[in-house]
């Protein structure tokens, strides 16, 4: 796959009725646990109605895995330019390079793990951010805790529809760093206590693509409604 | 139950395949962990074997456990709260986290009588004498806890049959790890967040680990 391509998974795969409702419902029980936390996990009796992505059909844990090293590449992208801009200082500085060097990790862990099971890990998208987004430090660390909670969603969303134990415990052990992220980035903010979430929420796949689709270069077409990708277009995009 | 069938998967992964990506998976994790922070004694063995030890106990004893360790989180930061070793933003930290770990309990325990299943009782725990020494020690033992919550749900959420068992574990596990970067935050730790890769926990470890503050299966 040649570089600047966006071969996302199609949003058709995650929206098929059983998978989307369990989207739902996690989604939901993170909103209402929120307020009361004992209505997060009663729903035990409908279970056996939900069979997961995979069993569902499609390319399930392979396509859950590849849309993540998208969001992935996308946060390794942005620390990248972050720690060159030259605006960093401690201990921001030290904030970003660590979590800078975690989602590369990610990344590689996720293209060993898409490899090994037989995979063809996405190629690298070319990624677009607002104007003067790397100009200051507070620029940089008030877009990383916009990006950081939707890592988190993303994962606690898909963790369910995984199948592979394998897929899950990587998903699962990434998703809990990408939340230590969050807290680290609202410390710099100034939001006290940076730990201030008893569930953390899950998203849905719409909801992920929504927030990412500006850095993906979608967000001019989103905004002023124009010209969608013809059909069978969405999954392969140029620049 | 869904969970065994969704673990043949029609996508190709048989259970050899898990084997060797679950393998494949902690070598990766325990390298990186190795390149970076310390604190990886678990992080060489194999991963299978981390859920493969929870299967055993099932969901629900899987969820009783984790009620008796969030009540003895949740009982330990409360005591923080009220020692006066805190104050200010530290305070509403620590006061924060005991409120998660409480709403982590209830909602384990409402699952529970949801599914039929018996709410264990509340340990005697045991806590150190010295645990309110100061912040420091306190802090510490805080710093110690953490990771076996999160190794604890981690190693087990793979081995959840219930979908939305797990969904709850996964959003639990999250907020477990935000402690342990927050704890880093009260600690001075800079950066914070100093892991690439969080760290499941075999059953017997988590067992270990909790038995001297009064906690058994």
């Amino acid at each position: 796959m040649e570089k600047h391509t966006i071969n996302l998974p199609s949003v058709e795969e995650f929206a098929r009725p059983r998978t989307r409702s369990n989207f739902l419902k996690a989604l939901a029980a993170s909103a209402v646990g929120a307020v009361a936390g004992t209505a997060l996990l009663t729903g035990r009796a409908e279970a056996s109605s939900h069979g997961g992505a995979a069993a569902s059909g499609g390319g399930g844990d392979l396509d859950i895995a590849n849309f993540a090293l998208t969001l992935e590449y996308l946060e390794a992208e942005f620390y990248a330019l972050a720690l060159q801009s030259g605006v960093l200082v401690e201990p921001a500085l030290s904030y970003v390079a660590a979590t800078s060097d975690h989602e590369n990790q990610h990344v590689n862990a996720l293209i060993e793990l898409i490899t090994g099971a037989g995979g063809t890990p996405v190629a690298k998208p070319e990624f677009t951010f607002p104007a003067g987004a790397f100009d200051t430090q507070e620029s940089i660390v008030t877009l990383a805790a916009t990006f950081e909670p939707v890592g988190v969603g993303a994962y606690l969303g898909a963790a369910p529809m995984i199948s592979d134990p394998a897929v899950l415990a990587a998903a699962g052990s990434i998703a809990g760093v990408e939340g230590e992220h969050v807290v680290a980035f609202n410390n710099l903010t100034g939001v006290v206590p940076p730990a201030n979430t008893t569930f953390p929420a899950a998203l849905t796949k719409d909801e992920v693509l929504a927030a990412v689709a500006p850095f993906l270069g979608m967000g001019s077409m989103m905004d002023t409604g124009g010209e969608k990708p013809a059909a069978g277009a969405r999954s392969e995009k140029k620049y | 139950m869904d969970g065994v069938e969704s673990r043949i998967s029609p996508v190709g992964f048989d259970r050899e395949y898990s084997r060797r990506n679950f393998l494949k998976t902690a070598a990766i994790a325990g390298a990186a962990a190795a390149a970076g922070a310390g604190g990886l004694a678990f992080a060489a063995r194999p991963a299978f074997a981390v859920h493969e030890g929870y299967q055993a106990v099932g969901d629900v004893g899987i969820f009783q456990l984790a009620y008796k360790l969030e009540l003895l989180e949740g009982t330990f930061y409360d005591i923080g709260v009220s020692s006066g070793l805190f104050a200010g933003n530290d305070l509403a930290q620590i006061a924060a986290i005991r409120d998660h770990e409480f709403a982590h309990a209830d909602a384990i325990a409402s699952t529970l009588t949801a599914a039929g299943a018996e709410v264990p009782a509340t340990p005697d725990f045991i806590l150190p004498d010295d645990a309110t020494a100061d912040a420091a020690t306190f802090l510490g033992y805080a710093a110690t806890f953490e990771p076996v919550g999160i190794g604890a749900y981690q190693g087990a959420a793979p081995a959840l049959t219930d979908k939305n068992l797990l969904a709850s574990a996964i959003s639990i596990h999250n907020a477990e790890c935000q402690h342990r970067c927050a704890i880093n935050i009260l600690q001075g730790v800079v950066p914070p967040n100093n892991v690439a890769f969080e760290t499941a926990l075999p059953l017997e470890d988590v067992l270990a680990a909790v038995a001297p503050f009064g906690v058994t299966a």
